[in-house]
């Protein structure tokens, strides 16, 4: 019976109001979990890595010679508002878009040093792209314009207007053991920089009885040499008002395995294979929080 | 029974041996591999394989894909161990298998005379089957884990610097984890090599365990992370020329499809592990040549859910901050 609805139908939410029982909805074989709770739509999607014919799609689309290995291009998260339209999504194509306009030069793994002194073939070409794919990227907005008379959904990209603020998100009590009604982690993408180290990005995301909180990290371990750390974390109250605030804190962080190892800390790369453990570690070398209203 | 067989029954169940029996496997194993030429020559038919990384119960749907062993010649390119959650259990199968078989045949000779038997199962070596690799990459921490000590990780890696480096298929198809190396333009240059160390940071042996063909150089390229090379589609044209090889075939490097063919065919990268790290979703294939050198890839799936001991997909609900 299911199989005759168009595709819209598959994506089955799970009312908060007034359900409040299971909220798994793997419906016909893709994995789309989610929930809607005092108007908000919240979605997360889990597929396999890209094909090698997409993964040729978008390296001519970025344009670029080299992806992530593992590259999860359906995976995403998404949060919409529905009376306004406004859509805050979490997706690797406009993540790696961010890799690329950032373009850090290359980071030298330690074995760089004594490469440069062995014998080299006559021609050499040397890549310089950014292998770590570290990317300032901090979610993706659209706002939906109108609904034509078949249905479809116009979106359109658009830059929220975020205010920088004093205010900060409220960990005291994001940290009260409040039921957590949805959640789900989306890895986003992932390279193993040909086993010297990590690069991960991810997005977490809980839903509770007053709030959503998530967490989108990027995460880079170059064996030896770097860590890096970025994070950017959204919460959203919900509250009485129609026009519901999400406070965004971005915090990167950022240290060589030499300053760490002149603080005492171990120099061997399995003591950093949890991010949340080391990254009180870690030197912020950014930080802000920026507010948005949501209106219609 | 020999007890050979009751532990080969057993590593099937994924239960791993005692630390007595893992020495005494391994002191067997190294006896055994001590013989083998850098470049260890393989007849057809063969069935080729790529990575598994610990994924045991995976590895037992390519058994049931490709056949059992001994009744499939295999040869398996390295990375047995690393990432995965049965590295100690994927690794001694495979060596137990080897071991048993040899025996037989070592049994079989003295009987019947010195005629020359082919190994049906040889494994060479993975940039894995390293000390300072395992160490941060799994499988030193699940020795620790499962033992209660690294003894048995040791009795391991002392086995992977006794591991071949590249299998030659009836003198036509070169087999290495990695690639090539500007170091090595023959094949006897790589039988000079003295295998029997660490895999070192830089040099032919390390390039054989660690380069990769990469598209948009011709000739050589250097990674961006300033060790690793990289090799063009001239580099293996005058490789396997010059070797009158028709094809090299390698591992190494998750491909989603299970297998590439690069460079109009004069190298293929095979890949064995479905559903890597057991989340990407990717389907494995192996490589079966017939007597007559005929290419099959057998694509297949990860183990079903039920059938294996790994932890459930769902991530429980996590009050992270």
């Amino acid at each position: 019976m299911h199989a005759a609805l168009p595709l819209q139908a598959e994506r089955l939410f799970i009312g908060f109001e007034p359900v409040t029982s299971s909220l798994v909805c793997a419906v016909l074989g893709i994995a789309t979990h989610g929930l809607r709770i005092h108007g908000w739509e919240i979605e997360t999607r889990k597929r396999s890595i890209l094909k090698s014919s997409t993964i040729d799609e978008w390296e001519q689309k970025l344009p670029t010679s080299h992806l992530p290995e593992m590259v999860f291009g359906e995976n995403s998260l998404v949060l919409k508002h529905v009376k306004s339209g406004t859509k805050i999504h979490f997706n690797a194509f406009d993540a790696l878009r961010g890799w690329k306009q950032e373009a850090l030069p290359p980071v030298e793994v330690p074995a760089a040093a004594k490469w440069k002194f062995r014998s080299k073939p006559s021609e050499q070409v040397i890549l310089d792209y950014d292998y770590t794919f570290t990317t300032p990227y901090c979610g993706s907005e659209t706002i939906e314009i109108d609904k034509d008379e078949n249905g479809e959904v116009h979106e359109e990209n658009c830059n929220l207007k975020w205010e920088d603020c004093q205010e900060k998100i409220d960990l005291v009590a994001l940290a009260s053991k409040e039921p957590i009604l949805f959640y789900d982690e989306v890895v986003l993408y992932e390279d193993e920089l040909a086993d010297n180290g990590v690069s991960l990005l991810t997005v977490k995301v809980r839903v509770m009885p007053s709030s959503w909180f998530l967490l989108l990290r990027f995460w880079l371990r170059v064996d030896g040499v770097l860590i890096r750390l970025r994070d950017t974390r959204m919460h959203c109250v919900f509250g009485g008002t129609a026009n519901p605030i999400i406070l965004r804190e971005t915090c990167w962080r950022e240290s060589t395995f030499q300053a760490l190892t002149a603080q005492g800390y171990p120099f061997d790369s399995a003591a950093y294979s949890d991010p949340t453990i080391i990254s009180q570690k870690l030197p912020i070398v950014l930080h802000k929080t920026q507010k948005l209203t949501v209106s219609a | 029974m020999s007890d050979l067989d009751r532990q080969i029954e057993q590593l099937k169940k994924c239960e791993p041996l005692k630390e007595s029996e893992v020495k005494a496997l391994c002191l067997k194993a190294m006896e055994i591999l001590v013989e083998e030429s850098n470049v260890q020559r393989v007849d057809a038919p063969v069935t080729i394989c790529g990575d598994i990384h610990g994924q045991f119960y995976d590895m037992k749907e390519l058994f049931k894909v490709g056949g059992d062993c001994p009744k499939t010649n295999y040869l398996f390119l390295g990375d047995f161990v690393d990432r995965g959650f049965y590295s100690v259990e994927t690794f001694l199968l495979l060596l137990a298998l080897k071991v048993s078989y040899i025996l037989l045949l070592q049994m079989l000779i003295q009987k019947i005379g010195n005629v020359r038997y082919p190994d049906r199962i040889t494994l060479i070596r993975g940039n894995h089957e390293s000390r300072q690799i395992t160490q941060v990459y799994g499988f030193y921490d699940e020795c620790l884990r499962k033992y209660g000590s690294v003894n048995v990780w040791r009795y391991c890696t002392d086995i992977f610097d006794y591991l071949s480096l590249s299998a030659l298929i009836e003198n036509k198809i070169f087999s290495v984890h990695g690639g090539l190396s500007p170091a090595i333009s023959t094949l006897d240059q790589i039988r000079t090599i003295d295998r029997k160390q660490e895999v070192p940071h830089d040099g032919a042996m390390c390039d054989l365990l660690w380069s990769d063909p990469e598209d948009i150089v011709d000739g050589w390229g250097l990674s961006p992370r300033g060790a690793g090379f990289l090799f063009g589609g001239s580099v293996v044209t005058s490789f396997n020329h010059s070797n009158n090889i028709d094809y090299i075939c390698r591992a190494h490097q998750l491909v989603m499809e299970g297998y590439k063919w690069m460079f109009g065919n004069q190298i293929v990268t095979v890949w064995s592990a479905p559903n890597y790290c057991y989340r990407c979703g990717n389907v494995a294939a192996i490589l079966e040549l017939d007597e007559n050198l005929n290419k099959q890839f057998r694509v297949f799936d990860a183990a079903p859910q039920e059938s294996r001991g790994a932890p459930a997909k769902k991530p429980p609900p996590d009050y992270f901050l």
